[in-house]
């Protein structure tokens, strides 16, 4: 007897799963933008016209017409070209901290759900801790005391993100530790790490994906923030933030800046956003009942 | 019947006074700065937005119209000594403080010896004290009494110095009341005015804004307006759409692209007024912290990559003229036949590969440092460095404050940056910016044979000599490549068509004492 | 019950140590000597160095000077600013102490009305075209950032339309659109939330039940189901109060707003640590505060927590 949660998956079927989710139309919305999103930032060495940083003096604030598609900015740089390739650093920027994040978020918590004792005390009250500073605060004040660029605004967000993966890891943990197969392969004499990796982590994955899905929209938009503000991706590189701030003196004679970057911004953030509520809905299994 | 008619004729003339009188409004007149002052006392004055704030609190012996041509402030004659050591000046009559105590020859040197005071953190205005015979002992704290400035008489004071200093009578002093001090303590400066000029300080609410109003015994008439105020809007975009929404009456435009767009705008021009402005910008680039910048080929290859001509066509708009040297048109001492830096990428490639960077192949990292509203202008740089030479420079944007210290503290290895003319003489430039012993001079060049152009310059008497020291000195830093200049821009600033009176000058904006709003 | 205030109150306590920890390494330890920048070009100036040094207490042992720090911030004395040497920083914040808090307060106030209203319509009328364009709307609402939707409401509502100002902060005409911004995507969350809560309490046995004894459809709304979605909507108030707060440190940048938000930014980049630390400590105290009120006000509501909280 097979006691593992993922033949019982199994059998309501990804089939199934595929089913409802294109039923629920705007999770196939949100799906839609961030494959959009995703392809423009994996293909953007090949999609780029012209070279993000090439300033032309002939051609500045130049509205969207045949040589820029979507114009030029105060020195003459492509905003096509910037925008793609601003695709690119921002879900860089966020990929990395959904992995950190996850890594590190994981690991305490399963660590401080299966030990127990001042490890997990300790795990909780850093969680509560930080849980108790503004998220942007922590970023602004890490961004204060190293500098801005990338890899601050990279640290910044994966501190603020991985407590609350380690409090989801270390629930579902501690509630999978009173399963009756978890109890069987602790009998067994199964190394704590096995059990771990192989019992507990498959069944935290979808709660794990959910709450991923759902805080890369948060990732993005706190790295634009961040970016706008000046904190964040440095020039030359362009960001989607970055080039909202350089946009707005212009919105009134030169919009095409600002209207361009903000909407990829919006667009990207709402695709992840419709996304991780679709796979909540879904994999939820509260709200599944309806 | 008469009655009414009478009476209609009596209402009619009523309103048309009162009209009359409302016609010219006695209100404040509202101006945006985007930053903080850095200061607001005149001793430690040493930066442009303070500058434009405390011009007009504070006045000096002379003053400048629109031209830069030199008037009587303070002072209504000057005269120099056969010698040339001492000047003598004759101050105004019936000129009295913001305090009310009259001015005279005591607050000349009770102000200098306030500027020289060991402790008092003094900025621009303690170099121009330093050939004043006994300006060392007061600085060493050997005595209060600053003995060169002697006072023949209320109004005439003479001042001795210990080699002559030709350009004394225009540098821009801020005399101010220093018996304020005495009655209230070192942060007098944040709650009474000391000055002479036609506004006094009220108050500054940090970020906020800084308020001065009339001053109505002002020598020159008592403005018609009611004060100043100093609105602090960092956002320039919110500075535009504040002045066409009335709440700003001057819009000083910082950044190149406000101004491009201004001028493209058909209603904003009409309200644009023009100037060029004396202020050179230079490329700072420091040997004593970036070693490759100690090889001239290296400082010549970066400065021949900017194409000049292009940038002031296009990033500019037209709204700026290429400057290859280090003084501006128009200023006294000007060289109109200075050796203009031609665009040449090939000869740039070549000095590079020569110094021993082919390619930009093994050079350190470097960055270019400046500040938000200028950074489309490095942006532009940096890529013209690395189309033309290879190397992959970084934008360093910074804010202001920080950005100014470590300029003065000399700790920016690469930056553009610029200098105001405060008075209308090329030395100002040139000894302030580039005389190894200037605080100001922040790349830190080191030139002996351009330091000792620029001390025999200060002695020079006459006019058409020291022109032409200037010039040479100017020749000997630039075929030294210790810099090499940009730009020089066109100032534009809006001001509402019902306010008249504004008067911008090559050195900014006139004081506001005559500005009058319908 | 004051068992339960009692502990909440002390698990302030970490939070609390934490910041003031967290604040003073921030301020002791950040790259560059603060003494050094304020000389400025007087770098030579030796005695004034030390005057300097002497003045901010930069010159004694760590240990004394975490003693002096934490004394001082128990008097509310925050230190001096290094970006105006020799002032006091409370005074720099003093006049944007109040404006921040109050442009939440009243952000919170607009958009729990309408949060709520909107979440719960949207729960009625589930998979109806309505629904699904709620949804839609509040999605967007929460995506796009907030300085790209005060970029199109100045451009609309204060200039094109001209109905309220563009900048500063002088009537209560300034308030409008910065707070209609912040509130947008706090009354987003809160819909959504409200959806959700709504349609789990809609399915529940007593609403069945309620609905089979042939109660109008107003009653089994208002009685049964919007009490238990209010109680959960409470205990997200303290998070959305956090997220204005720092909400606001953009729209006060683009509205020219004097609040802490704009402060701690300028002070970030002018490197006057010793006032960002006084206004990460604050905001901070004011989320620890607003949680802490929440919590309270949860357990008098629901008293099941009370007991749970007992475990």
């Amino acid at each position: 007897m097979n006691g593992n949660v993922e033949a019982i998956a199994d059998a309501t079927g990804i089939r199934d799963f595929l089913r409802r989710f294109v039923r629920t139309r705007s999770a196939v919305l949100g799906f839609i933008l961030v494959v959009l999103a995703v392809a423009t930032a994996v293909l953007s060495p090949w999609i780029t016209p012209n070279d993000f940083s090439r300033t032309n003096m002939a051609f500045i604030w130049e509205p969207p017409g045949q040589d820029f598609v979507l114009g030029t900015d105060a020195v003459g740089r492509d905003v096509l070209s910037r925008l793609i390739v601003g695709a690119a650093v921002s879900l860089v920027v966020a990929l990395s901290v959904l992995v950190i994040a996850l890594v590190v978020g994981t690991i305490v918590g399963m660590v401080a759900a299966w030990k127990g004792g001042w490890f997990d005390a300790l795990v909780m009250r850093t969680a509560d801790v930080t849980f108790a500073f503004p998220d942007l605060i922590v970023a602004i004040l890490i961004a204060a005391m190293l500098g801005p660029g990338i890899p601050t605004v990279i640290l910044s967000l994966a501190v603020v993100s991985w407590p609350g993966i380690a409090r989801i890891t270390r629930s579902l943990v501690l509630s999978l530790r009173s399963e009756l197969f978890v109890d069987a392969a602790i009998v067994s004499g199964t190394p704590a790490r096995t059990i771990l990796l192989r019992h507990c982590l498959p069944n935290i994955v979808p709660a794990l994906i959910v709450r991923a899905s759902v805080g890369v929209g948060f990732v993005v938009m706190a790295e634009a923030t961040l970016s706008f503000l000046g904190l964040g991706v440095q020039e030359p590189l362009p960001s989607w933030g970055g080039m909202i701030r350089d946009g707005l003196p212009a919105l009134r004679s030169e919009p095409h800046l600002a209207l361009a970057a903000g909407t990829a911004l919006g667009l990207t953030i709402i695709g992840f956003n419709l996304l991780g509520d679709g796979l909540r809905d879904l994999l939820d299994p509260r709200i599944r009942e309806r | 019947m008469i009655s009414r008619k009478l009476a209609c004729s009596v209402v009619l003339a009523t309103t048309m006074a009162l009209g009359m009188a409302a016609a010219v409004q006695a209100r404040d007149l509202r101006i945006n700065i985007n930053a903080d002052p850095e200061m607001i006392d005149p001793i430690t004055y040493s930066a442009l937005i303070a500058g434009d704030v405390l011009r007009n609190v504070y006045e000096n012996f002379t003053k400048v119209d629109e031209n830069g041509k030199l008037l009587p402030a303070l002072a209504l004659k000057w005269t120099a000594s056969a010698d040339n050591l001492s000047w003598r000046f004759e101050l105004r009559p019936n000129v009295k403080f913001h305090t009310g105590r009259p001015f005279g020859a005591k607050d000349v040197k009770t102000s200098f010896e306030a500027l020289l005071a060991p402790g008092s953190k003094a900025g621009l205005q303690l170099q121009y004290l330093q050939r004043i015979v006994g300006a060392k002992d007061v600085q060493d704290g050997k005595t209060k009494d600053l003995v060169g400035v002697k006072i023949v008489s209320p109004l005439v004071v003479e001042i001795a110095f210990t080699a002559p200093d030709v350009l004394f009578p225009i540098y821009p002093f801020m005399l101010f009341d220093t018996q304020v001090v005495a009655d209230k303590g070192p942060n007098w400066f944040m709650q009474t005015s000391a000055g002479t000029g036609p506004f006094q300080f009220v108050s500054w609410q940090r970020g906020q804004n800084v308020q001065l109003k009339a001053f109505k015994d002002y020598y020159g008439g008592a403005p018609k307006i009611d004060g100043l105020r100093f609105i602090v809007v960092p956002s320039e975009e919110t500075a535009v759409t504040m002045y066409e929404a009335g709440e700003l009456d001057v819009l000083v435009p910082a950044s190149t692209d406000l101004s491009r767009r201004i001028m493209r705008d058909a209603k904003l021009k009409a309200q644009a007024q023009m100037m060029p402005n004396a202020q050179i910008n230079y490329l700072g680039m420091n040997q004593n912290l970036y070693a490759p910048f100690k090889d001239k080929r290296v400082r010549e290859a970066f400065c021949i990559s900017i194409d000049r001509e292009a940038m002031t066509r296009g990033l500019f708009g037209g709204l700026a003229q290429p400057l290859y040297g280090q003084i501006t048109p128009g200023i006294a001492g000007y060289n109109p036949n200075v050796k203009k830096i031609a665009y040449d990428p090939e000869r740039a490639k070549k000095l590079l590969a020569d110094a021993g960077f082919p390619n930009g192949r093994g050079l350190p990292p470097l960055k270019i440092a400046n500040l938000a509203p200028f950074r489309n202008e490095i942006a532009y740089y940096a890529d013209q460095w690395k189309q033309v030479l290879g190397v992959q420079v970084d934008l360093d944007i910074q804010e202001r404050a920080t950005f100014l210290r470590s300029l003065n503290a000399g700790e920016t290895p690469f930056f553009s940056w610029g200098w105001s003319a405060a008075y209308p003489d090329a030395l100002y430039y040139l000894s302030q910016v580039w005389h190894s012993k200037s605080p100001f001079n922040r790349a830190r060049y080191s030139n002996p044979g351009f330091d000792a152009l620029i001390d025999r310059a200060t002695i020079t008497p006459d006019d058409a000599t020291r022109y032409r020291q200037y010039h040479a000195a100017e020749a000997l830093l630039m075929d030294d490549w210790g810099t090499c200049g940009l730009f020089m821009r066109t100032a534009v600033t809006l001001v509402k068509p019902n306010v008249k009176g504004v008067v911008l000058s090559p050195m900014r904006i006139l004081p506001y004492g005559k500005v009058t709003i319908n | 019950m004051t068992a339960y205030v009692l502990r909440r109150l002390l698990g302030l306590l970490p939070v609390l140590v934490a910041a003031i920890l967290l604040t003073f390494a921030a301020n002791r330890f950040v790259p560059g000597d603060p003494i050094t920048i304020m000389l400025g070009d007087q770098g030579g100036n030796v005695e004034l160095e030390r005057k300097l040094r002497a003045e901010y207490g930069l010159d004694r042992p760590v240990s004394v000077q975490f003693v002096d720090y934490v004394s001082n911030l128990a008097r509310g004395d925050f230190g001096l600013s290094f970006r105006y040497p020799g002032v006091p920083v409370t005074q720099v914040i003093k006049d944007a102490l109040w404006i921040s808090p109050l442009l939440a307060a009243a952000a919170l106030t607009l958009a729990i009305p309408i949060g709520i209203g909107l979440g719960v319509l949207a729960a009625l009328r589930r998979n109806t075209l309505a629904d699904t364009g709620i949804i839609l709307i509040l999605v967007a609402g929460l995506s796009i950032p907030n300085f790209a939707l005060a970029a199109f409401f100045v451009w609309g509502f204060a200039l094109k339309l001209g109905w309220f100002p563009v900048a500063g902060w002088t009537t209560w005409k300034h308030a409008v659109l910065p707070v209609v911004i912040l509130a947008i995507p706090a009354a987003a969350y809160l819909a959504r939330l409200a959806r959700t809560f709504m349609l789990e309490v809609l399915q529940q046995d007593y609403v069945r039940t309620a609905r089979a004894k042939g109660l109008s459809e107003r009653l089994v709304v208002w009685r049964h189901s919007l009490r238990n979605v209010l109680v959960p909507i409470l205990t997200v108030c303290g998070l959305i109060f956090g997220g204005l707060i720092t909400g606001t440190i953009v729209v006060e940048t683009i509205f020219n707003i004097p609040g802490l938000g704009r402060i701690a930014i300028e002070s970030i980049f002018a490197r006057d640590y010793p006032v960002t630390m006084a206004v990460v400590m604050l905001f901070t105290l004011f989320y620890a505060v607003i949680n802490f009120a929440v919590d309270v006000l949860y357990g008098l509501v629901d008293p099941r927590i009370r007991v749970e909280a007992v475990r």
